[in-house]
């Protein structure tokens, strides 16, 4: 009996679905389909009841530079939580006026070259709010294809796989012109950095003949701890300062070292979260490295886990690196070691 | 229709010079060649027809932009399996890759012959057509076989394999079904077959139902047989819901999986080629061919009437119970009931047989094909064994008894 069941369960259930399937058939007009480029869903709202700037009321996506108003703060980059933003910014001449933004702020810096690897950023909208000229600003537009790219004489084929294409520059100052601008910064901050440490050496033997004074005050019986301190610390603070790959004095090298240590400390705590991810690499493999020439293999481990973008970005990013750095060091500790960082790996 | 061909070449005056024997075989060859036409014309309408239902049957739109509608499409994808590189894979029996799939073409295309698409529109009448037709397509089994086995792939092989067991265990049932019409007809010819459906008779010869004379309504059990040669002829083309051969989910592509280009295209050609003969043949064996479902002009006229007045009240019914449907059945049926009515001429021509009718009627058995396809779930191997000897095998021998009763109690034979 279930044999026959069975065919007369298979018979009303197969009708079944074909009076489904013949039900649609006979509406098509309900399609789900979206005729891509013909027809795009509406941009919704992003009302969230905060800020009256239409800005702020937009969905998150293509970021855009009003460059005429951008007045080279960086204040944009350092909110950027993945490091997407790009800026290099130049005193220009005493003679040279830069201009005024529409706020009426003077522009002191020109902004030689901004900008925006798309292809990195998430759309946080994290470096609107601190543009004190608000001219970084979220668009609606969240369509990335188009032909009318800022790179419009790259070939069909290149766009495919050119993916620089996503790095967006929005500064006008023409390429050669860059160029030139980072080579004489670049070489500024080289003469700079060899008077630094010119200068350091002379501290250091100061300091040395301050010690040899001390010891031959020890040996009179008068003791003093906290000098040794003093001279230990002092280089390694510098360093931040004043790392370079062109420098190849004596002493950076033991500073080097001493910032080594810190940065191998880090580079292993990271390393044990990537574990999870490679645990073909043994803990020990890492730590049991000397320290000071631990780095190279140790940056090469952390970066197996990163992908390929990003490398190839953060490749770029260091090859931009230029030494403005001098001037803003003071007030960003966090950046600035970053830099060292990426710095010493070029080197 | 070849030699009709040949006469009509050597009537005229300049072309008699020719030899007999060859404007024959000119003939031959041209009929050939419009039976190929035919059928790659007809590959890619079909394949833009499928992808178009089950679009609609999925809620998409399907194809949209080459062409208006995306008419174009097929033609363009064609155009591109043409151009595409011809690759034979290192390992393959060379041989083997070559010829198969043009096996299962000629074997798919050589049945074509036999099919009647009117009373005169047909290439070899021959008496044992209906056999010829059923012996030629098992031929592709052949060619399926050879493609998997050549390809040196599992899932070819595996596909192949599948497909010789399913066609061989699809053909009895499919065969038995066949003999069951035989039977009522007393002929193989297909010919026959349809000329002996003219006219219009009561349901089942008893109930008094006015219904075209199709074998069809000939009894309950030639009812049966035609659903069960649905989905028996169903399997023996690899469609889903048997399209195990080539299931995607489990065998990449089944036999085609290493096809590409050109050789691709022919087994997709063969595919649809097969699914338009058992459309024909459905519609020769069961539904009448080239007849008019109509037995005068005013019987079309009456009987349009009564198809739109029903169309009315299932439109209204829908209407309420649902509230969304599409206008267009509702909107032929009263558009021809009008110019039935209307132009006595339309009528005539609608209760005269023809290859009208034929076409549409295999077109409605491609569309339930295409409907079937995208709503069944795909049957399991052992499942297709299971369907293929314990419930199609018993219902056909069953049927062909059933007939043979039917039919001394209705007096059509007398021992
Ligand atoms: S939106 Fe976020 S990720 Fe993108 S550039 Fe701005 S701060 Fe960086
Ligand atoms: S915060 Fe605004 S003004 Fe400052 S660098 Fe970024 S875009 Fe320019």
């Amino acid at each position: 009996m279930s044999y026959f069941n069975n065919i007369s369960n298979a018979i009303s259930t197969l009708v079944d679905g074909m009076k489904v399937t013949m039900g649609y058939f006979v509406r098509p007009r309900e399609h789900v389909t979206l005729q891509y480029p013909d027809e795009v869903w509406p941009v919704p709202s992003r009302n969230i009841g905060v800020g009256e700037l239409d800005a702020y009321n937009t969905i998150r996506s293509k970021l855009t530079v009003n460059i005429n108003d951008c007045i080279g703060c960086r204040a944009c980059e350092r909110a950027c939580p993945v490091n997407c933003i790009t800026i290099d910014a130049y005193k220009g001449g005493p003679e040279e006026d830069l201009g005024t933004t529409s706020n009426g702020t003077k522009i002191k810096l020109l902004v030689a070259n901004f900008t925006i690897d798309m292809s990195e950023c998430m759309y946080c909208d994290l470096c609107t709010p601190p543009c004190p000229e608000d001219c970084i600003v979220m668009t609606p537009d969240y369509q990335f294809i188009s032909n009318d790219n800022l790179k419009t004489e790259v070939t069909p084929e290149e766009r495919w796989r050119d993916r620089d294409l996503l790095i967006y520059q929005f500064s006008k100052v023409p390429e050669e012109e860059r160029q030139r601008l980072k080579t004489e910064a670049e070489e500024a901050a080289q003469a700079k950095a060899l008077a630094m440490a010119a200068k350091k050496a002379e501290a250091e033997k100061a300091a040395a003949d301050k010690a040899a004074a001390e010891e031959a005050a020890i040996a009179e019986g008068v003791s003093s701890q906290t000098s040794p301190t003093q001279t230990e610390s002092s280089p390694a603070q510098d360093v931040i300062i004043t790392a370079h790959p062109a420098n190849t004095e004596a002493s950076m090298e033991t500073a080097n070292s001493v910032q080594d240590v810190t940065e191998a400390e880090e580079l292993t705590q990271v390393n044990i979260s990537m574990d999870t991810i490679a645990p073909g690499i043994s803990l020990e493999d890492k730590t049991d490295l000397p320290e000071s020439e631990n780095i190279s293999g140790e940056e090469e481990i952390t970066r197996i886990n990163i992908p390929m973008d990003t490398i190839t970005a953060s490749i770029t990013q260091e090859e931009k690196v230029e030494l403005p750095e001098n001037e803003n060091n003071s007030g960003e500790g966090e950046d600035s070691e970053d830099r060292t960082t990426e710095e010493r790996e070029n080197g | 229709m070849i030699q009709s061909l040949a006469n009509w070449i050597l009537s005229f005056d300049i072309l008699s010079g020719l030899g007999s024997s060859l404007v024959w075989g000119l003939s031959l060859f041209i009929v050939a060649a419009l039976i190929f036409v035919f059928v790659a014309v007809n590959a890619i309408v079909l394949v833009y027809v499928e992808r178009k239902v089950s679009a609609f049957m999925q809620v998409r739109l399907g194809p949209m932009r080459v062409g208006k509608f995306g008419v174009l499409q097929t033609v363009a994808d064609a155009l591109k399996l043409l151009q595409k590189e011809d690759i034979i894979p290192e390992k393959a029996d060379k041989v083997l890759f070559t010829i198969g799939p043009w096996t299962i073409l000629v074997a798919s295309v050589a049945t074509f012959a036999a099919i009647p698409f009117s009373d005169t529109l047909l290439a070899a009448n021959m008496n044992i057509g209906l056999f010829y037709v059923i012996s030629i397509s098992s031929i592709v089994v052949l060619g399926i076989v050879m493609a998997g086995w050549a390809s040196n792939n599992k899932w070819s092989l595996y596909g192949a394999m599948r497909s010789a067991a399913q066609i061989i265990s699809y053909e009895i049932p499919v065969g038995i079904t066949l003999v069951a019409v035989v039977a009522v007809v007393g002929s193989l010819n297909l010919q026959t077959i349809i000329q002996s459906q003219g006219g219009v008779g009561n349901l089942f010869h008893w109930i008094p139902i006015p219904l075209p004379n199709w074998y069809i309504f000939h009894s309950p059990f030639l009812f049966l047989a035609a659903f069960v040669y649905m989905i028996g002829a169903t399997a023996e083309i690899n469609r889903t819901p048997f399209d195990i051969p080539e299931s995607e989910s489990e065998l990449v592509a089944g036999f085609m999986t290493e096809f590409s280009g050109l050789r691709w295209a022919l087994f997709f050609l063969s595919e649809y080629a097969n699914a338009t003969l058992v459309a024909f043949l459905v519609s020769i064996v069961f539904l009448g061919g080239w007849q008019s479902p109509f037995a005068s002009y005013s019987g079309a006229q009456a009987a349009l009437l009564v198809i739109s007045l029903v169309a009315i009240m299932w439109t209204v019914f829908v209407k309420v119970k649902i509230g969304r449907l599409s206008m267009y059945p509702l909107g032929i049926s009263i558009l021809t009931t009008m110019a039935a009515w209307l132009f006595p001429g339309f009528a005539i021509w609608l209760a005269s047989p023809g290859l009208f009718w034929i076409v549409l009627k295999a077109a409605s058995i491609i569309f339930l094909l295409m409907w079937f396809r995208w709503t069944f779930p795909r049957l399991r191997v052992d499942q297709l064994m299971y369907v293929s000897w314990k419930v199609i095998l018993p219902i056909s021998l069953i049927n062909l008894m059933g007939v043979a009763v039917w039919m001394w109690l209705s007096g059509e034979i007398q021992f």
